[in-house]
């Protein structure tokens, strides 16, 4: 048995090209943990969930569609989309208004990235108690956690600042996830594809003989017994926010005595002969479709059903020199009318959705079941913020790709009335999974429309 | 709650250094008399004098509390008999200071927009007051006196106060800030259980297993709050990070045992941790591995073990022998166990009642041991720090300098300047910093290190030659290298080492002319006097900006000719009043650094047009260049340390500062200036801090 680990020296470029054809529908049911085979079977496959955020808005008017319904036209930014627009909604007029100052004055992109996808208003704070909502992905991880290896991945192809502040006050924990498994506890991105495919494909042992890898697997057992009950012990000696923390290590190491049952042999064996960059690629489309055939791959093998990407950080100031863009993001988007930075935006914006549409592709071409992932996935694309002059959260940007295995019709632009909640939409999105909600941050009610069925 | 904002409450203007007032500083600053120039900024120089006299006067009638520490403090030192006498009939009058000026201006002047009727700014005075006429939110109180002070309150465009009024509602203002000071209980805080950070991590391993391959810098980035990373109640720990952890863990240990054989292989005469007996290290012996469970365990867990922990340990040694394996693999078991106890990867500071929120408990001293170790070295406690411990000296103030001296000289050290200043003064942002390859050819990776290098060996220099703080605004030396060098025009420096250089403060000197902190805060093109002048204020001025207004939508009707100089658009940018609160402040500090480019190389010109590094201050003072901004700074030298203390205290307790913790910063503050200012001054009065040396517990549900 080969382990990747044992192969250092390789070409990055290389990695992972083309290798959702080389994983087909009978490996990926071997590869299946056994708990969760029953549940993807050819016919009824699992629906998956994922979320990709941009920061600092976009160039509105070059996004939203001017015709609605079926046959809606694809704007600047939307055109790299053409070959998925039957797959996916245009979904204009969701807000998440909760993201706005609200007495608390700036540190709007530090809100746009809390809010996104909990729909509440985070505690202003430098690091004590902070606070915003459970996500969205983090309800329908946990309703799916006994599904799967991971209940979700977190990924981003930004890493965050290492000193200074964030934004306005803000810790940088706001800017820096959009996944927050408690009210308290964000789930910080990973934005290593290294160790993304380490984690999926990883296997420790792979180099020893039955015997040793069992024995392996039992030390592991005994010593996350003793860490459980030691940090346990140790709660009961300390005040409420301590305990607090060891909660979440105490989370933590439930999942990994999970994970045990995972046999990562099989796993590595699929991943057999792939190939893994050492760091992250400095390209940035490179990078991107780097991570998203990881998050295709970890759909593909079920090890998770529900992920989400930070394309950028909120507040980002990366330049975009792959697309003659020399500014940073955030100093541009604040563009004050000027129409070479207009022009800049836009660029930037559409680069992201060409990254986003080769992903779309890649789920659209991986069969799964009786169709393609795609077809049994609902991955929600946008921005907290709309227009990045002025901050605003109303009338976000928002795309919604596949059909959540024929729960959504696709191939519409939709327009809601003017600052629906956002919350409403993952009300939806928590049905879809099994896991009917009935408020979610400032939801009130379901949305309409996207069943296909009510008009 | 109210906090306190990040780098302070007051601000101390310069120009109160004539003979007589020296020896008041500490107390001017408390009391926040930063307006003194900013109300006799004119043509009235004439009147100063009678007017400050009038102020200082009434201060000291009216800062009882002030008063009393120093009474106190001059019975410490022994000396000092002219302080006045703070007796109980000001204590009185601290508790209800006169406020009729106070509601009177209130009512005049602010009401209209910040009242009933209109809340601008969410604001609502009209009703935050009370009956008496009191304002009681502290935070509230330092905002006010920063506006009003600045004379961005009232708005220009409204009818404008008398000198005098203005002088008299400060006053109130002050006093009623000085009540409130006086009313708050003595509060060490608490501090909000730690795990090891990155740096933590891998220093600690190094310095517990020798372990130096860095194992923790796969694991995710930890986030900041109040500015470091090290702050309990941001530190998290994701599903992810309990993972990493498990893992690491059985690397550390393979890596930490297979080290030892080596040694033993080669049969070196070293210092063993796991391998401690004589015996083949294959062969099973149990009472060996006694011994090095008791020899590790203590050091990791940082602390005496209980002899349940013990037991607990050695299951894992015999669980691999009872798997027929041997002495090595038992100990790398054990020590694989240890890494993952929550005793080892957090920094517990249990009490006795932790839901007790009134009794104050002193550190036990392992705790605080480690407390000073982590913020001395971001690692564990040495033999000899814990020595001090076992024989109950460490607290004895000689052994306490002693250890403080002995530790910031240990190149273990070299952590402050890596994490302490690399985050105070974010150049650890180089690692993220992408200058334009067009604009900046000259910047690589090489470049890139230089310009940390310099900036760390120059924070370490001062630290361990004890020098002055000062020095971090006007030092006349610096550490280059050749790529350095060579950006900063300096001649026959040779090679990647480093060299300690004497320079002309006109070009550089201070941390305001070094490369890594002039590119963190330039865009990936040109320069910001924005992002520097806040750089300046926030971490050297004890002068913090409110955030932008949330929505900004003012700038969308600023037409601004795309053409115009940086300069030419911040100044219309300040035309519009909402904007100019803040970068009259922010913006000239900016100028100032305009020779250097986005890289900080000197350039003499912008874009074919002569640099202009003059600004003008919101007081009217001018100055230009960076020669002239270090003297700005060193005519604010009291808001300097201030500052620097507070991101150090709050470094060192790994939590934010909260109001009660201003006393505590005060004593700080002029115990450094009592001691000219020397670096080793201002650890010591952190360690022996109220907060950095007691706890107490925190209430059961909120």
């Amino acid at each position: 048995m080969t382990s990747y680990i044992t192969k250092k020296h390789l070409d990055r470029r290389t990695f992972l090209r083309g290798l959702g054809a080389t994983l087909s529908l009978p490996l990926l049911d071997a590869m299946a943990p056994a708990q969760a085979a029953a549940s993807v079977s050819a016919s009824v496959a699992p629906t998956r969930l994922g979320f990709v955020y941009v920061p600092n808005g976009v160039i509105v008017p070059d996004w939203t569609p001017s015709a609605e319904g079926k046959g809606f036209d694809l704007p600047h930014i939307l055109e790299p989309l053409a070959s998925v627009r039957d797959n996916l909604n245009v979904a204009s007029g969701l807000s998440q208004l909760n993201a706005r100052s609200l007495g608390d004055g700036g540190g709007d992109h530090a809100r746009a990235s809390a809010v996104f996808l909990t729909g509440v208003h985070p505690n202003k704070t430098a690091g004590a108690d902070i606070r915003s909502g459970i996500s969205v992905d983090q309800i329908a991880a946990r309703h799916l956690s006994e599904q799967t290896r991971f209940p979700s991945l977190e990924l981003t192809l930004e890493s965050g600042k290492l000193a200074g502040s964030c934004d306005s006050g803000y810790s940088c924990a706001y800017s820096n996830s959009i996944s927050w498994r408690t009210e308290t506890s964000p789930n910080p991105p990973e934005g290593s594809p290294r160790a993304v495919f380490e984690r999926l494909f990883g296997d420790k042992y792979g180099e020893l003989n039955a015997v040793e890898r069992d024995r392996r697997r039992s030390y592991r057992g005994s010593i996350l017994d003793f860490v459980l009950e030691d940090t346990q012990k140790l709660q009961r000696r300390l005040g409420p926010t301590d305990r607090r923390k060891l909660d979440e290590y105490l989370y933590g190491i439930r999942l990994v005595e999970k994970q045990i049952s995972w046999n990562e042999g099989e796993a590595t064996d699929a991943a057999d002969g792939l190939e893994v960059p050492e760091s992250a690629p400095k390209d940035y489309a490179e990078y991107a479709r780097l991570m998203f055939d990881l998050q295709v791959l970890a759909y593909q093998t079920d090890q998770t059903r529900v992920v989400s990407l930070m394309m950028a950080l909120e507040g980002s100031g990366r330049a975009y020199r792959e697309v003659g863009v020399k500014g940073g993001h955030h100093q541009l988007s604040h563009h004050l009318g000027d129409e070479a930075k207009i022009a800049n935006l836009r660029s930037i914006n559409r680069y992201h959705m060409e990254q986003f549409s080769y992903f779309l592709e890649k789920m659209k071409n991986t069969e799964d079941g009786d169709g393609s992932l795609l077809d049994h996935s609902l991955i929600i694309y946008g921005s907290g913020i709309s227009d990045g002059n002025n901050h605003s959260h109303s009338e976000l940007p928002i795309l919604l790709a596949g059909n959540a295995g024929g729960q959504v019709a696709t191939g519409r632009h939709i327009r809601y009335p003017k600052d629906t909640p956002m919350s409403n939409l993952f009300l939806n999105t928590l049905e879809y999974v099994g896991c009917p909600t009935d408020t979610l941050g400032d939801s009130d009610g379901r949305l309409d429309y996207l069943s296909g069925l009510d008009g | 709650m109210s906090r306190l904002q990040p780098c302070g409450l007051a601000g101390v203007e310069s120009g109160m250094t004539e003979p007589g007032f020296d020896g008041n500083l500490d107390i001017m600053q408390t009391l926040g008399l930063s307006w003194y120039r900013g109300v006799m900024n004119d043509e009235d120089t004439d009147r100063r004098k009678p007017v400050r006299d009038l102020i200082l006067r009434t201060i000291w009638a009216s800062s009882p509390r002030q008063a009393a520490g120093r009474v106190f403090l001059a019975a410490l030192i022994g000396g000092c008999q002219s302080v006045p006498h703070g007796g109980d009939a000001d204590m009185e009058m601290a508790a209800a200071p006169d406020s009729t000026a106070m509601a009177g201006f209130l009512e005049t002047h602010c009401y209209a927009c910040h009242g009933a009727k209109r809340q601008k700014g969410g604001l609502d005075f009209e009703t935050l007051i009370m009956n008496d006429g009191h304002l009681v939110d502290q935070e509230l109180i330092g905002r006010i006196l920063a506006v009003v002070t600045s004379g961005e309150m009232p708005p220009k465009r409204r009818t404008q106060p008398e000198v005098e009024e203005v002088q008299a509602f400060l006053l109130d203002l002050n006093a009623q800030k000085e009540a409130l000071l006086a009313g708050i209980k003595p509060d060490p805080g608490r501090v909000t259980v730690r795990r090891l950070n990155r740096a933590e991590y891998n220093n600690t391993v190094r310095d517990l297993l020798g372990v130096d391959t860095g194992p923790a810098d796969g694991l995710p980035p930890d986030d900041s709050g109040y500015g470091f990373d090290n702050n309990g109640d941001v530190l998290t720990l994701s599903p992810l990070l309990a993972e990493k952890y498990i893992e690491i863990a059985e690397d550390v240990a393979k890596a930490a045992v297979a080290r030892e054989l080596e040694d033993y292989d080669r049969s070196l005469d070293v210092h063993r941790n796991i391998l401690v007996c004589d015996h083949s290290a294959l062969v099973h012996n149990a009472t060996c591995a006694d011994r090095a469970i008791r020899h590790l365990a203590p050091q990791a867990y940082r602390r005496p073990i209980s002899r349940e922990e013990f037991n607990q340990l050695k299951h894992f040694y015999q669980l691999a022998i009872d798997h027929g394996e041997s002495f090595d693999a038992g100990m790398t078991l054990v020590i694989q166990a240890m890494l993952v106890s929550p005793h080892f990867l957090f920094r517990v500071e249990d009490i006795p009642s932790p839901n007790d929120t009134e009794t104050h408990h002193y550190l036990e001293d392992y705790h605080y041991a480690s407390r000073l170790s982590y913020f001395l070295w971001s690692s564990m406690p040495d033999e000899t720090l814990l020595s001090t411990v076992r024989s109950g000296s460490l607290r004895n103030p000689r052994t306490l300098r002693d250890q403080i001296e002995r530790m910031l000289r240990d190149p273990r050290a070299a952590a402050l300047a890596e994490n302490f200043a690399g985050q105070w003064l974010e150049f650890r942002n180089l690692q993220r910093s992408d200058p334009d390859p067009e604009l900046f050819p000259e910047f690589n990776d090489e470049l890139r290190e230089a310009m940390a290098g310099e900036t760390s060996r120059f924070f370490t220099a001062i630290v361990a030659e004890d020098r002055s703080v000062l020095d971090f605004v006007n030092a006349d030396f610096t550490f280059v290298n050749e790529p350095l060098a060579k950006l900063y025009g300096i001649d026959g420096i040779v090679g990647p080492e480093f060299q300690r250089v004497s320079v002309d403060p006109a070009f550089r000197g201070g941390l305001l002319g070094q490369a890594s902190i002039l590119t963190v805060t330039s865009y990936p093109t040109r320069t910001s006097p924005v992002l520097r002048g806040l750089w300046v204020l926030e971490n050297l001025l004890a002068s913090p900006t409110p955030p932008p207004p949330p929505d900004v939508p003012a700038l969308d009707a600023v037409e601004i000719d795309p053409g115009a100089t940086m300069r030419e658009k911040l100044t219309k940018h300040r035309e519009n009043v909402s904007c100019a609160s803040c970068h009259d402040r922010i913006d000239p500090l900016g100028f100032g650094l305009e020779n250097y480019d986005a890289i900080g190389k000197w350039r003499g010109e912008d874009n074919g047009r002569p640099v202009d590094s003059s600004g003008v201050l919101p007081d009217g003072s001018e100055f230009s260049g960076p020669d002239g901004l270090k003297g700005v700074l060193l005519e604010r030298k009291d808001d300097f340390v201030r500052c620097l203390a507070e991101k150090m205290l709050i470094y060192a307790l790994g939590r934010g500062l909260e109001d009660y913790d201003e006393p505590a910063l005060n004593e700080i503050v002029s115990e450094v200036a009592r001691n000219d200012y020397r670096f080793s001054a201002l650890v010591y009065e952190i360690v022996r801090s109220l907060p950095f040396t007691k706890l107490r517990g925190e209430a059961e549900s909120s």
